[in-house]
């Protein structure tokens, strides 16, 4: 078994809403080693896309720890956790989230300008991701002139143009249609396998389930069941 | 009918700078590649309708507020001329309205300081049968006058012709220009503040001073028309020199106190600014004016900005998840706003001195106004105020987008 990549002790998050509290985690602990794809399912409200949320960065926890690549994310302060997602997590979103004034390079382009790298050299990423997800030649292309599954893609190519360790997906199949689905998770897939990277996917649909490689199911904000999926 | 609507909104969008500007916004992404004033300049412009509102309500606002400010100026700020600091009005102590014994020359020019002097009184006729006529007509003594002139120069006909014949006149190149007028050329003037109607020869043209509009004529003619009452309106001095200016007030004051006729002199100036207060206080109101425009601009700008943050709080929630931090999308926040209300300023401003600089507001109102410059100095305040506008205008959306979580942006709908 390889080194966890991501680290989970005893998370909880609780949210206020008026005077209720909400629970969306409750003492979560768990271990992700690099290479995995894992798949988050479970029901509307169970705490899957809270977990991924909290994971990537963009959220944090009530209680307890996250550690990714040893990194205890919830010690970071704004502008070093904006570093580190730069860095080190890619995102792929449900409705794709490109920039819609932007096209399909300048979208994928976007992360890379955080970084040091010249143009020329952005420019050699940027038609290597666009590559991977089989869009090299749609570069020019806005959002709206291109299809749903190809829009995700691009998406995908976003996310892992700088190369991150972690790839988090939260239900990038949502949106598409069965086809367009089904290449999306081939590359997540083919991304954690070939590549090596850690993807992390919530879905609802039992069939995109069987692309990875552990299946962890939450219900009511508890880890309910660890497993391989079949 | 909706192809043609369609081909006639292609038309005018092209013919739309945000078009342009978005042409080169693309252009530079292409050369340049994507970096953050491509991208700021792209999102600026990608609500083109909105966009142009925008730059228009700014160009508008700075438009008129750069106006109002020249107005003001034109009002309240008489315009300086060289030999101004040199000369010096004295007039009855009581009233501009009350006039002076003639009698009181031999004492003002024997004050030490003084190189010339000559009555001043102001006729206030009107030019063949006008209502109002825009330029003054005074009476001097052509002789002693002549040492008044510091600046200009004679421009057409003969000052000694002036000097000798009692019923001519010494006419402003304005005036001449306006009125179509020639040496020897008859000038009648309706009196409104004497019973007496003037009817005046063209002897000599001036110009080359600050206001080359006035008509001067021979104080004996007024003397004689009026039924010689030995009175003068004001006196008009010119001193020796700047450095001696306040020395000679004094002692012109000095020379007529408890008499029957106390005399208030001040500089030319200073009478200028005193005639400018009796058109009560301009300054407050052009400025109250300019107030109520600025605070209209910065609603404009800060309710289009707050749209134009709101609209793309999704885009910017993903912008954070990304990677880009407060810092970066304030900026881009700034920039885009600062850059629509520069270029609503640059259109503005531009706009109002090309307008006022090339219009001839000297005849368009019939010489009330003469000048009208829009000055750097007013541009530059259109401009800081439009700069400042834009900053104001981004720190809404910016803090709103600082406080906003990757979490919440995302829940944003489009």
């Amino acid at each position: 078994m390889a080194e966890p990549i991501v680290v989970i002790r005893d998370l909880s998050k609780v949210y206020r809403q008026g005077d209720i509290n909400v629970i969306a985690l409750n003492g979560v602990s768990l271990g992700i080693s690099a290479g995995e794809f894992v798949v988050l399912m479970g029901p509307s409200g169970s705490g899957k896309s809270t977990l991924l949320h909290i994971i990537a960065g963009i959220d944090s926890a009530t209680s307890g720890e996250v550690r990714v690549q040893g990194i205890n994310v919830a010690n970071l302060n704004e502008s070093q956790l904006a570093d580190w997602r730069n860095q080190n997590v890619g995102f792929v979103f449900q409705s794709f989230n490109l920039i819609p004034v932007l096209t399909a390079h300048e979208n994928v382009e976007l992360p890379l300008l955080l970084t040091a790298l010249g143009r020329k050299e952005r420019r050699q990423q940027v038609e290597i991701a666009l590559g991977l997800v089989g869009l090299a030649d749609r570069g020019h292309h806005r959002p709206d002139q291109m299809s749903g599954g190809q829009q995700q893609r691009v998406a995908i190519a976003r996310a892992l143009v700088t190369d991150p360790a972690l790839i988090v997906a939260d239900e990038p199949t949502g949106n598409l249609d069965a086809r367009s689905a089904q290449d999306v998770l081939g590359i997540l897939q083919s991304l954690s396998r070939d590549a090596g990277k850690t993807v992390i996917m919530v879905t609802h649909d039992p069939k995109a389930a069987v692309y990875g490689t552990r299946e962890l199911h939450l219900e009511k904000g508890e880890l309910a069941r660890d497993s391989v999926p079949s | 009918m909706k192809g043609i609507l369609q081909s006639i909104g292609h038309v005018l969008s092209l013919l739309s700078p945000m078009t342009w500007l978005g042409g080169l916004a693309r252009l530079w992404v292409r050369w340049f590649g994507l970096g953050p004033f491509s991208f700021v300049l792209i999102n600026a412009v990608r609500n083109q309708r909105r966009a142009t509102l925008t730059v228009l309500s700014v160009a508008s606002s700075c438009g008129l507020l750069v106006t109002l400010l020249t107005l003001q100026r034109e009002l309240t700020v008489p315009p300086e001329s060289e030999g101004a600091s040199l000369r010096i009005i004295a007039r009855n102590k009581v009233s501009l309205a009350q006039p002076l014994p003639a009698k009181q020359l031999a004492t003002v020019e024997k004050i030490p300081g003084v190189v010339a002097v000559s009555p001043f009184t102001y006729f206030g006729g009107n030019y063949k049968g006008e209502e109002m006529t825009s330029f003054a007509q005074f009476a001097v003594d052509p002789a002693r006058f002549r040492g008044l002139l510091v600046e200009g120069r004679i421009s057409d006909g003969s000052y000694d012709e002036f000097i000798k014949d009692r019923n001519s006149c010494f006419v402003g190149a304005d005036t001449m220009k306006r009125y179509g007028l020639k040496i020897g050329d008859k000038m009648k003037f309706t009196g409104t503040f004497y019973p007496v109607d003037l009817d005046l020869k063209i002897a000599a043209v001036f110009q080359g001073t600050v206001d080359d509009r006035g008509v001067f004529f021979h104080h004996k003619l007024l003397d004689e028309l009026n039924g010689d009452p030995g009175t003068v309106g004001t006196w008009y001095l010119r001193v020796a020199s700047a450095e001696v200016a306040n020395d000679v007030i004094a002692r012109v004051n000095q020379a007529f106190e408890n008499s029957t006729a106390e005399v208030r002199a001040e500089s030319e100036r200073a009478f200028q600014m005193g005639f400018i207060s009796m058109l009560g206080n301009v300054k407050v109101l052009t400025l109250s004016i300019s107030g109520v425009v600025v605070f209209t601009l910065m609603l404009v700008t800060v309710s289009t900005m707050s749209m134009a943050i709101r609209e793309r709080f999704r885009e910017l929630a993903i912008l954070k998840a990304l990677g880009f931090r407060r810092r970066d999308l304030f900026s881009f926040i700034l920039a885009e706003s600062f850059g629509l209300a520069a270029l609503g300023a640059l259109v503005g401003i531009g706009g109002a001195w090309a307008l006022w600089t090339f219009l001839d507001l000297q005849k368009m109102t019939n010489g009330f106004l003469l000048y009208f410059e829009v000055t750097p100095r007013i541009m530059a305040s259109g401009a800081i105020v439009a700069a400042v506008l834009g900053i104001l205008a981004a720190i809404g959306p910016s803090l709103a987008v600082a406080r906003m979580s990757v979490v919440d942006g995302l829940k944003t709908l489009d």
